[in-house]
């Protein structure tokens, strides 16, 4: 009926255009909110309505975020109980509720009664003091956060709160999702995809590895629905209707709140230049919506390269985001020394300045060491990320912290010159935007400089006099 | 082609066409009314056949079709501008302390302007004067004094190593200027610019630069001539009396020769004659004035 050679162009046309609608159709069918996606697992009897379950990484953001605060105080006891505990009353310090900006948990029981300690990178830390583990990292940074006041110690500036705070995101959370989750958990023997993650559990073993992964970033659940700014603001706790998703007038922890490393994301993809936040968020929703469209089979070979193709795209970014936040701070350190050297050289008092640098240098030094633990093999970038920084900032009198002796308590060196450790810096800058190839570049100390040479520099020219 | 037609059409060159009528105009004037010229005969003498196809030009416009591709070969000195701006940045730390108060950025851009004109200025009549001096280096600035006739094309007759070097003497001013600029007032640092050029550079290219290489003796007051060379001492600099070898060697000013004792004014109704002594016709061959005759 047909004439052949139609016949013969029609045919490869339908399969192109079937395959182009089928692409399409899947690329459309990204799910929006990372909640509620269905139980895929066969022969589950229990009364659970959804699959999706991470609220263990949730507890330990809130704790997080609430040893946080208890570091400030200096209370050895309370820094432990969260940091190691087993109280399911411990009470949510931060994020508490503000105003209208109400938060539904008060207790990390009523998300999941967790600790961190047995989550923390048990490797070695590199560009710490004393060659420690991650968890004697924190033990030390606690005994020095009790023994100085209100958790920071002026005379070799360090601001243990920042610290603790900075490098416990990498320790756990950080390392937890890229090192664990979306690394040998992946793998087709280990936490299958046809069988429940644990016995009696409503998901599969890889829906679970996949959800405590995302848990760990501390997105909240409908981010691919709302902007950066909106996650920075929901951080903030400044705009609540934005935050409740479900309506139900509370922010509920578990999936409603910005935590942790999706907050620094957000902070930078609000400038305008990055899109960390989504890519990230979006590589998980695909990664979920795959995984449930296997429904409750062993995931295919192909369809686990698929996976870890969204694993290294989550893995990509997310190094970025630390790596943006080293840059940002970086500068911040080189602009306070800027006003601290004024200062002194008016003959002025520092005090107020001093604490500022010591904070924005624990944030630098948190976040460069959060940078490490990833379980990767960072090799000449982590030796010049590390001497670079060295292990205290530049103090009076230009020496810096080099060790410690044998009961713990620093020692100092002669180090750089005021001037010579602005230069580094300046290096740390370009290392992130030579190494990790960071966009949004906050607080660049040689923004425009590039722009200028390019601009007003010289050109080849052959002109006599 | 595009960089060679670029020449013409980018007010950063001297050869830019709205230079050369300026230059045009001025030297009407001057002919006119200082040397009282029939305008007949000054208009006649810009089109002068002998001039612009003697030996001599068309050896500058073979010289200047030639440096057009050598000069694609220098694009590596110019990516190590930046490097090197950065490095004269950091160690700029080392040596002061950054400043935190910031001056008004009009300020700022009239500094950088200054500094980067100034300083431009001087290198371009150090490294001449090494051209001069520095037997080696004579060897390769002579290909643009054996010039017998000057027209502003003349001033793209140069031997590619002293364009290298020309590009290495930029490279190393701006990048100074950059550096240290950036470090004092940081973001502020911008150029006073008219047509995307050195308010200055305009300025100068647009009061007759190009009669510096041209037969119109066009010079200042004496005491000006000790302050700003005019076109009438830049022929004298290219004269082949030896009376006159190794003076001038200056762009802009004037003061770095009166420094260096090497600046003497123009003479009124000077008559010049320019090249090499005992050169012959060889010279301007091409491969004469790359290789050496």
């Amino acid at each position: 009926m047909f004439n052949k050679r139609l016949t013969a162009k029609a045919v490869p046309l339908t399969v192109v255009l079937g395959s182009a609608i089928l692409i399409s159709s899947s690329a459309f069918a990204r799910s929006n909110l990372y909640a509620d996606f269905p139980i895929t697992l066969k022969d589950y009897s229990g009364s659970a309505t959804t699959s999706v379950s991470y609220k263990g990484q949730m507890a330990r953001h809130a704790l997080e975020s609430s040893l946080k605060k208890l570091i400030s105080k200096g209370d050895m006891s309370a820094m432990q109980s969260y940091y190691s505990g087993d109280d399911a009353n411990r009470a949510i310090i931060a994020p508490a509720t503000k105003g209208d900006f109400v938060i539904k948990q008060s207790t990390i029981g009523e998300l999941s009664n967790k600790n961190l300690s047995g989550k923390t990178y048990k490797g070695l830390v590199p560009g710490w003091v004393g060659s420690m583990t991650g968890p004697e990292v924190v033990a030390f940074m606690f005994e020095k956060a009790a023994e100085s006041e209100g958790g920071y110690d002026a005379a070799h500036a360090m601001d243990y709160t920042q610290l603790v705070s900075k490098f416990l995101m990498g320790a756990v959370t950080y390392n937890q999702a890229v090192d664990n989750y979306l690394d040998e958990k992946l793998e087709a023997d280990n936490k299958p995809n046809n069988k429940p993650y644990k016995d009696g559990a409503a998901y599969t073993g890889k829906e679970h590895v996949w959800d405590e992964a995302f848990g760990y970033f501390g997105a909240p659940a409908h981010t691919l629905t709302i902007s950066a700014q909106d996650v920075y603001n929901i951080a903030k706790q400044k705009d609540a209707t934005v935050a409740d998703w479900n309506y139900d007038g509370k922010v509920d922890l578990y999936n409603e709140m910005a935590f942790g490393h999706a907050y620094y994301a957000s902070s930078f993809d609000k400038g305008g230049k990055t899109t960390y936040l989504h890519d990230i968020v979006g590589a998980y929703m695909d990664g979920r919506d795959l995984i449930t469209a296997a429904n409750g089979s062993a995931l295919s070979d192909s369809e686990r390269d698929e996976l870890k193709g969204y694993a290294q795209t989550i893995k990509t970014n997310w190094e970025k985001v630390i790596a943006e936040a080293v840059f940002k701070y970086a500068g911040s350190t080189y602009k306070d020394m800027i006003k601290i050297e004024a200062i002194l050289e008016s003959g002025g008092d520092v005090s107020k300045e001093w604490r500022t640098y010591s904070k924005h240098w624990g944030e630098l030094k948190g976040f460069a060491l959060a940078l490490q633990v990833a379980g990767k093999d960072m090799g000449a970038t982590s030796v010049k990320l590390n001497r670079l920084i060295g292990y205290s900032p530049l103090l009076l009198g230009n020496t810096q912290v080099t060790g410690i002796d044998s009961s713990g308590e620093y020692v100092q060196s002669d180090a750089e010159t005021w001037g010579g450790y602005m230069v580094h810096m300046l290096k740390v800058q370009n290392l992130m935007v030579d190494e990790f190839g960071v966009v949004a570049r906050s607080n660049d100390q040689t923004a425009g400089l590039s722009d200028l040479v390019n601009s007003l520099g010289a050109k080849s020219s052959a002109e006599n006099d | 082609m595009t960089d060679f037609f670029a020449n013409f059409l980018n007010p950063e060159k001297r050869l830019f066409v709205g230079y050369l009528i300026s230059a045009a105009f001025i030297a009407v004037i001057w002919l006119k009314i200082a040397q009282k010229k029939p305008l007949i005969e000054i208009v006649s003498g810009f089109f002068n056949y002998n001039v612009w196809f003697s030996k001599s030009a068309i050896a500058d416009y073979k010289l200047m079709i030639f440096n057009q591709f050598f000069l694609k070969l220098l694009a590596p000195i110019l990516i190590g501008q930046l490097a090197l701006t950065v490095f004269i940045f950091e160690n700029m730390h080392l040596l002061f302390s950054r400043p935190s108060s910031s001056i008004p950025v009009w300020m700022v851009m009239l500094i950088f302007t200054s500094v980067l004109f100034i300083l431009d200025d001087f290198s371009r009549y150090l490294l001449h004067r090494l051209m001069h001096r520095i037997p080696l280096l004579w060897r390769f600035h002579k290909a643009h004094h054996s010039a017998t006739n000057l027209t502003p094309l003349t001033v793209l007759r140069t031997h590619p190593i002293e364009a290298v070097l020309f590009s290495l003497r930029a490279v190393i001013v701006h990048s100074l200027c950059l550096g240290v600029c950036f470090f004092f007032f940081a973001g502020s640092v911008s150029l006073i610019e008219i047509f995307g050029s050195s308010v200055f550079v305009v300025i100068f290219h647009s009061i007759g630069s190009n009669l510096r290489h041209s037969h119109v003796n066009l010079s200042y007051w004496n005491w000006l001539e000790k302050i700003l060379i005019s076109p009438a001492q830049h022929q004298l600099h290219h004269s082949i009396s030896p009376k006159h070898y190794d003076c001038n060697f200056g762009a802009v000013f004037a003061i770095w020769d009166n420094i260096g004792r090497s600046c003497i004014v123009s003479e009124k109704n000077q008559v010049i004659k320019f090249g090499l002594k005992n050169q012959s016709d060889n010279a301007h061959k091409l491969k004469n004035l790359i290789i050496g005759s």
